[in-house]
């Protein structure tokens, strides 16, 4: 009996944990470990003083208060129109509210990059379609609103980020039980008073990972930052780090202040990652879920349409306005150039689908790259959830702390530590190829991967397994027949999960790419960096074309499988 | 919710779209594989100008394939830098607009020396000259305006501290652009930092790269700007409302070709260079509105530019090793001017 337990044991399980073990260590926890030495360590000394003179450099110190500034606007925006929306679509009786609510998910899909170009063109100063057609019908001589500060990139953000809040928040006030608040109601509570003492308590923990993890999102993100702030010399930590590696011909100093800064933000991130475990685990045991009453919707009477205008309002603000000007800008033949019938052609695009070479590598890159990443990924996902979920062995407890490192790396963080794994140092060098995305890649998206096959494996019951293997089946058959058809739902979604993201995705490729490595993205701003204008929103055009598609497809599909 | 028919047809749409790119791709991979084939060139030209004349190359040259890589000055310095370090550098041919760059990487020793037999055909602004590299342009910078901003054009760069230019008038940023960085170096030269700081006092801007500024003269964000002759000739074409006009102090920025040391294609590199020096060639350039490097180029009269040789006669002039030995302090130095950084 012993003898067989053994074998058993060791020959598949110690395997499967040690494979796992190996990919977590080398596609993430090694890369950031390098940053981290780099930080600190000069030829191989520890050395603390660099790491706060660099720190301490006005330029690095004023990015990160920069990067703190934004992420904090942009989080307190999301978080309260997040809350709103997602009140207003689950507790009230607003008109076509499951309508409304599949579209206030719509801003998830425009790149929040393309949607800072669409911004750009539509509120800088001078030349915005929006302010120039202000002060010329009002006469104004100041522009009414300026994209290129901190507000404008905050709201901008806001405007595609907060979905995370909006999501999280309905889904809380979905599964929340009604009979607390009944009960309240039966006491004689005012609906003031329900909602101050039960309804916010119970959703608090809700709204705080929602903007929590906006905040993750905004401290290391690129797009918008690059697009609307270097110009004013808004540099947030990502675009600093950017520009380090970018202009500094690859000089070891500026690797290093790029590890510094590198460090601040792994740091923050852990630090947002365990408030957010802190909330969630003290407000897990308030929500009793399963229950299917109806909770009791507020009467809006009167205000009825005049909230769904408003909500169609900011839709169509927020979603179709900018989609409007990126196509019609692509369509004329210079940028400047008034918005009329005669100024627009489809010329541009033809070109750009059709002769501009990079198109071409970038179409073909970023969608080899997003199907690589996502079928490797959900591969090595659902193995390593497998054995954190399911699996009893000795060593877990690792794996359980690896698992949890894609989670707090950011994007930029990743592209850091992988130049530095993998340009050579360490005998391979992936540098200048498409490999290095791809290893990138793996690493940023492992975490969406995990999330969701570890939520399948937690609905599929042991017994299933012990049965299986009392009727005689080996670990393997078992696994193939059993495990992974139930799973299967968790690993279609990751795989979606993580291929259309990558296909738009700017904050790795933009730091790893190489002449005939270019992405959607990398391609988007390039051109937009190089003064072509017309040209750059051309292609983010065709990009939102094949977005919507592929978004479209997966709803098909991930709709049967739930079927 | 879909019906079958738009699934189908979005699935095909889709899979016709990867096909696309996979033909492009695929011979991307190909063209990875067969490495030692293909002629790399590295330029901080843009489309308009560097296609055409690699196109006509390829077809004088038919059995000698070209792939080029457009980018600024300073971000294909840094690829370079980085190529270096894990070993070879991938482009055979570099042609950009940063001359110190070029007298850099020539005492660093990673150019091949070619005398091309096409050089005394052509107007040389480097004393200098060793064959390290070639002048293949000698691109000017001029004062863009909006027309639609500014209706007068002007005349004289003191100019730009008049009413007119109150907080309209930019620069791209140095550190991003060869050119830009010259013509920093150039207008230094000739007004000392004086000029900056009276420009910054008439609420003068920065840019990012040196077409954004462009691009944004022409919307209007910017009123004018220090421009590019041929990017900005390329946008008057398609229709921009925009006038460059050139003060009598000329800058202008050769643009050096030189060739790697270690390219393996060093012949078809140098086939390159000729063409690159020849008629044909320097005629595209001529077209796209920036001066060509041969007298027996006609430059079309629209675009208002000089010969070469009277050019260079007009021009601000500078020490290139000086301007090496003081491109960070200048940088810099026009960044505290400007506060670049926030």
């Amino acid at each position: 009996m012993s003898t067989i337990k053994k074998d058993s044991g060791f020959g598949v399980a110690q395997i499967i944990l040690l494979i796992s073990i190996a990919i977590l260590v080398i596609f993430v926890a090694w890369p950031v470990l390098l940053i981290l030495f780099n930080a600190f360590f000069v030829d191989g000394n520890f050395n603390s003083t660099d790491f706060y003179n660099v720190l301490t450099e006005p330029e690095t110190f004023q990015a990160l208060k920069n990067s703190l500034i934004i992420a904090s606007m942009t989080t307190i925006g999301s978080t309260i129109v997040g809350t709103f929306f997602a009140w207003l679509v689950t507790r009230t009786d607003l008109p076509y509210k499951t309508f409304m609510k599949s579209l206030f998910l719509v801003p998830f899909m425009l790149p929040s990059f393309i949607g800072a170009l669409a911004w750009k063109m539509l509120l800088s100063p001078n030349s915005g379609y929006i302010n120039t057609f202000f002060m010329e019908t009002f006469g104004l001589s100041e522009p009414v609103f300026d994209i290129y500060t901190y507000y404008g990139i905050s709201a901008v953000e806001v405007m595609y980020l907060f979905p995370f809040v909006f999501i999280q928040v309905c889904g809380a006030l979905e599964r929340m039980d009604p009979t607390l608040e009944e009960s309240a109601r039966i006491s004689g509570a005012g609906l003031f008073t329900i909602t101050r003492k039960i309804t916010i308590p119970l959703v608090l923990p809700s709204i705080m990972s929602g903007a929590l993890l906006i905040m993750l999102y905004s401290m290391a993100h690129f797009g918008t930052v690059a697009v609307l702030g270097i110009e004013q010399g808004i540099y947030n930590i990502p675009t600093l780090i950017y520009e380090k590696i970018h202009q500094s011909g690859g000089s070891f100093d500026s690797i290093r202040t790029g590890t510094v800064l590198a460090t601040v933000l792994v740091v923050t991130a852990a630090m947002i990652i365990w408030a957010q475990q802190k909330v969630l685990s003290r407000g897990h045991y308030q929500i009793i879920g399963g229950k299917s009453f109806r909770p009791m919707e507020l009467k809006l009477r009167g205000l009825r349409y005049p909230l769904l205008f408003f909500c169609l309002a900011y839709i169509g603000f927020t979603i179709l306005l900018p989609t409007a000007v990126i196509f019609l800008v692509g369509g004329v033949s210079t940028y400047g150039l008034p918005l009329t019938w005669e100024n627009l052609s489809l010329d541009n695009y033809k070109y750009i689908l059709f002769e501009y070479e990079v198109t071409k590598d970038a179409i073909f890159n970023s969608v080899t790259l997003g199907l690589a990443a996502a079928v490797i990924t959900m591969f090595a996902g659902v193995m390593i959830s497998y054995v954190i979920v399911k699996m009893k062995v000795r060593g877990k407890g690792i794996l359980e702390f690896l698992g949890m490192l894609p989670f707090s790396v950011p994007g930029s963080v990743i592209a850091l530590g992988v130049i530095l794994a993998w340009s050579g140092k360490f005998g391979i060098n992936l540098y200048n190829t498409v490999w290095i995305i791809l290893v990138a890649y793996i690493a940023r998206y492992m975490a969406f991967s995990l999330k969701a096959n570890s939520a399948a494996l937690e609905q599929v019951h042991d017994s299933l397994m012990e049965a299986s293997r009392s009727c005689g089946a080996t670990m393997w058959q078992s696994l193939k027949d059993i495990v992974i058809p139930l799973v299967r739902p968790g690993m279609i979604s990751a795989f979606f999960l993580i291929f259309l993201p990558a296909l738009r995705e700017l904050t790795v490729s933009i730091m790893l790419y190489a002449p005939t490595t270019r992405t959607i993205g990398v391609a988007i701003y390039t051109l937009n960096e190089d003064g072509e204008t017309v040209m750059s929103t051309a292609l983010a055009g065709i990009a939102l074309i094949l977005i919507v598609i592929g978004q479209m497809l997966i709803n098909h599909f991930t709709k049967k499988v739930s079927e | 919710m879909l019906k079958k028919t738009t699934v189908w047809l979005l699935s095909v749409m889709m899979l016709m779209m990867m096909l696309v790119a996979g033909c492009g791709g695929g011979e991307e991979k190909q063209a990875a594989g067969n490495d030692s084939q293909k002629l790399i060139v590295y330029t901080s030209m843009k489309e308009s100008l560097i296609k055409g004349i690699v196109d006509g190359f390829k077809k004088a040259n038919p059995g000698i394939d070209v792939d080029y890589q457009s980018a600024g000055a300073g971000k294909l310095m840094a690829k370079i830098a980085a190529e270096r370090q894990s070993g070879k550098i991938l482009a055979d041919v570099i042609w950009t607009s940063e001359v110190p760059d070029f007298y850099n990487m020539k005492n660093e020793g990673i150019l091949l020396n070619y005398k091309s037999p096409v050089e005394p055909e052509t107007v040389n602004p480097f004393d200098d000259y060793d064959g390290s590299f070639h002048a293949a342009r000698l691109g000017t910078l001029g004062i863009v305006i909006n027309t639609d901003k500014i209706k007068t054009a002007p005349t004289q760069w003191s100019d730009l501290m008049g009413p007119d230019y109150n907080g309209k008038f930019g620069i791209a940023n140095p550190a991003l652009s060869g050119t830009s960085y010259m013509s920093v170096a150039l207008l230094e030269k000739q007004f000392g930092w004086k000029f900056f700081e009276d420009i910054k006092a008439n609420g003068g801007r920065i840019g990012k790269g040196s077409g954004q500024v462009i691009d944004d003269t022409a919307s209007g964000e910017l009123g004018a700007a220090l421009a590019v002759d041929y990017i900005t000739n390329a946008k008057i074409e398609k229709g921009a409302h925009l006038q460059l006009c050139y003060p009598p102090e000329l800058l202008v920025v050769p643009s050096p070709v030189a060739i790697f040391k270690d390219s393996a294609k060093a012949d078809a590199a140098k086939k390159f260079v000729d063409y690159l020096l020849g008629k044909e060639a320097q005629t595209l350039v001529a077209q796209q509105g920036t001066i060509p490097v041969r007298e027996d180029v006609e430059i079309p009269a629209k675009f208002n530019l000089p010969a070469p040789k009277e050019a260079l006669e007009k021009s601000i002039k500078i020490d290139y090793i000086e301007a090496i030995k003081t491109k960070e302090d200048t940088i810099k130095k026009f960044s505290d001017i400007m506060q670049i950084k926030q």
